[in-house]
């Protein structure tokens, strides 16, 4: 369990994460979400104590720095090529081994469960971001520890890596680890998390489910076919909150009213119709809907 | 303290460039050491320091105090340059005993290394001289506390700039070039009031530890009143103490 409250960073006039509160639970996957830029890395950084600001996190009722072994208890990834070049992977997760206690028997069977025990003993400054990544995993993996932190986890690997990692996420939360992974990718996250905090420029969006967030910051659409078309758009905009956009094909995309009413409304003024569809919209839409005003970088069409 | 030092000493064990570095610090002193012994057959004191200090005070620095001096640097510098920090604050996350276990493990390897390296040395000597230098000679131990000191702020040096660049620039220009200049300028008629400053050059000072009359510089020190051996080792010791404090601190206060 990790109860974050209050954690906040500011850069001079800038505030990177402004005063973000969440808890992640135990026994499932809980995702980190927000657009390049959000603060999620920073809002990580400050949980580990490695940058200094405001705000508290506790891991199980105790601060980072207090842990004797935070190794055995936490295991987190920041970045994904956070190693010497020139010192083997292996001796990589010794040296962070030596200094937690942990057997090296321990470094050579997680470097076979992420299944990069054949390039062990190599260099690492040749391995490809898939095998860093997968390295980073041996590392949080090291102590076996009942927490994992890991950011953009999934950045760098394939589509059948994708899928591994889901696998042994979703596998280590079912022993009832708290995972905690971020990510700027909403499939990433559609595929792993079962809960979500969402961030967008420092601030909490959303905290929940994967589906209520759909729910949440969804707006389902309606789309309309109809011969008299202007009448029923007449007829439409006449009702509150209800928007009415013309699409392409000639038909009407109608938000702020569900099938059954446009139905009705159609019906009360003698319009036919040819096709009335309800549209809801994904995940990626959602995400889009909810940090689509709190993106740090918004591509601006000219002209 | 115990896992600190574990991880400090796994560390640098693990870089190659430990390696090379105390490799060409001990090849490179013993070839001195038979150069001067097999040119010098009745050596004088200076020529005997020299030989097993490998070069004394006689070069700027000595270099094998030089590599141990980049082998300190390495071991904060590396953490930024290749962005390890993370790792190592997430294994050992009380920075001022993280800082200390890498002063500790790069100071007690300085120490061996250069103790190893004078006997080296005094070995070398031996086909050419009748005596044996003694190991207990007070420049020889001077020779050794310098190794020590200059590694150890090297580790500082490279945790007060966070990067490796910095710190070896600082390391290499401040005694070679700016305490040079301002040695040589305090000559100048017109800047002699720089001659009470010059006993406080750090680097210059810390020399004066393996020079074998107890000054270093030519024999200058009683003209620009350098002070002695042990009154510059101070000098240079609080230097590196005081480079060590700024580190610490900042690296306690600051984002890793």
């Amino acid at each position: 369990m990790i109860l974050a409250t209050h954690l906040g960073k500011r850069y001079g006039a800038k505030v990177a994460v402004d005063d973000l509160s969440f808890e992640v639970r135990p026994g499932m996957v809980t995702g980190f979400l927000g657009p390049n830029g959000a603060g999620k890395s920073t809002t990580m950084r400050l949980m580990l104590d490695l940058d200094r600001g405001a705000g508290e996190t506790l891991f199980d009722g105790r601060r980072f720095g207090t842990l004797r072994h935070p190794m055995r208890e936490i295991g987190a990834v920041l970045e994904a090529r956070a190693f010497h070049p020139t010192r083997t992977a292996r001796n990589h997760l010794r040296m962070l081994a030596a200094g937690s206690g942990i057997p090296v028997s321990r470094v050579d069977e997680v470097l076979e469960f992420v299944g990069i025990a054949d390039v062990a003993r190599r260099k690492p400054k040749g391995f490809s971001l898939g095998m860093a990544q997968r390295l980073g995993l041996a590392q949080a993996l090291l102590g076996d520890p009942g927490t994992l932190i890991l950011d953009e986890p999934a950045n760098g690997l394939d589509p059948h890596g994708i899928h591994w990692l889901r696998d042994v996420l979703r596998a280590l939360a079912a022993e009832g680890r708290t995972v905690f992974v971020s990510s700027h990718l909403l499939s990433e996250m559609e595929l792993m998390a079962d809960e979500l905090v969402v961030v967008g420029r420092g601030r909490m969006i959303y905290q929940g489910k994967v589906d209520g967030f759909v729910r949440e910051f969804t707006r389902s659409t309606v789309l309309v076919r109809s011969p008299q078309a202007s009448a029923l758009a007449d007829a439409l905009r006449r009702l509150d909150g209800v928007s009415v956009e013309p699409t392409e094909a000639g038909g009407l995309r109608i938000a702020g009213a569900d099938a059954v009413a446009i139905g009705d409304v159609a019906f009360d003024n003698g319009v036919r119709l040819h096709e009335l569809t309800t549209t809801t919209a994904s995940l990626e839409a959602a995400f889009m809907t909810a940090t689509g005003d709190a993106s740090e970088y918004v591509a601006v069409a000219h002209g | 303290m115990g896992d600190a030092l574990r991880f400090e000493w796994v560390r640098l064990r693990t870089l190659r460039s430990t390696y090379w570095l105390i490799g060409s610090a001990l090849v490179l002193n013993v070839a001195i050491a038979l150069l001067v012994a097999s040119l010098a057959a009745d050596p004088t004191v200076d020529v005997v320091a020299a030989a097993v200090t490998g070069g004394g005070a006689n070069a700027p620095v000595p270099m094998a105090v030089v590599l141990l001096a980049v082998v300190g640097v390495f071991a904060s510098g590396h953490e930024y340059r290749y962005g390890t920090i993370q790792p190592t604050l997430t294994t050992v996350p009380l920075r001022g005993l993280l800082f200390a276990a890498k002063v500790l493990v790069v100071g007690l390897t300085a120490l061996v290394v250069t103790v190893v390296s004078v006997s080296l040395n005094v070995a070398a000597t031996m086909p050419f001289w009748a005596d044996t230098p003694s190991l207990t000679d007070v420049t020889v131990i001077g020779y050794v506390l310098l190794a020590v000191l200059w590694a150890v702020v090297g580790v500082a040096l490279g945790q007060l700039l966070r990067g490796v660049p910095g710190a070896l620039v600082v390391l290499l220009v401040t005694p070679m070039i700016v305490e040079q200049l301002v040695f040589r300028l305090s000559y100048v008629p017109a800047l002699d009031w720089l001659h009470p400053a010059v006993r406080f050059l750090p680097f210059t000072a810390g020399l004066q530890l393996v020079s074998a009359a107890g000054e270093a510089s030519g024999g200058l020190a009683s003209e620009v009143g350098l002070f002695g051996r042990w009154g510059s080792a101070t000098v240079f010791a609080v230097f590196v103490a005081a480079v060590l404090a700024a580190a610490v601190t900042l690296f306690r206060r600051r984002d890793a």
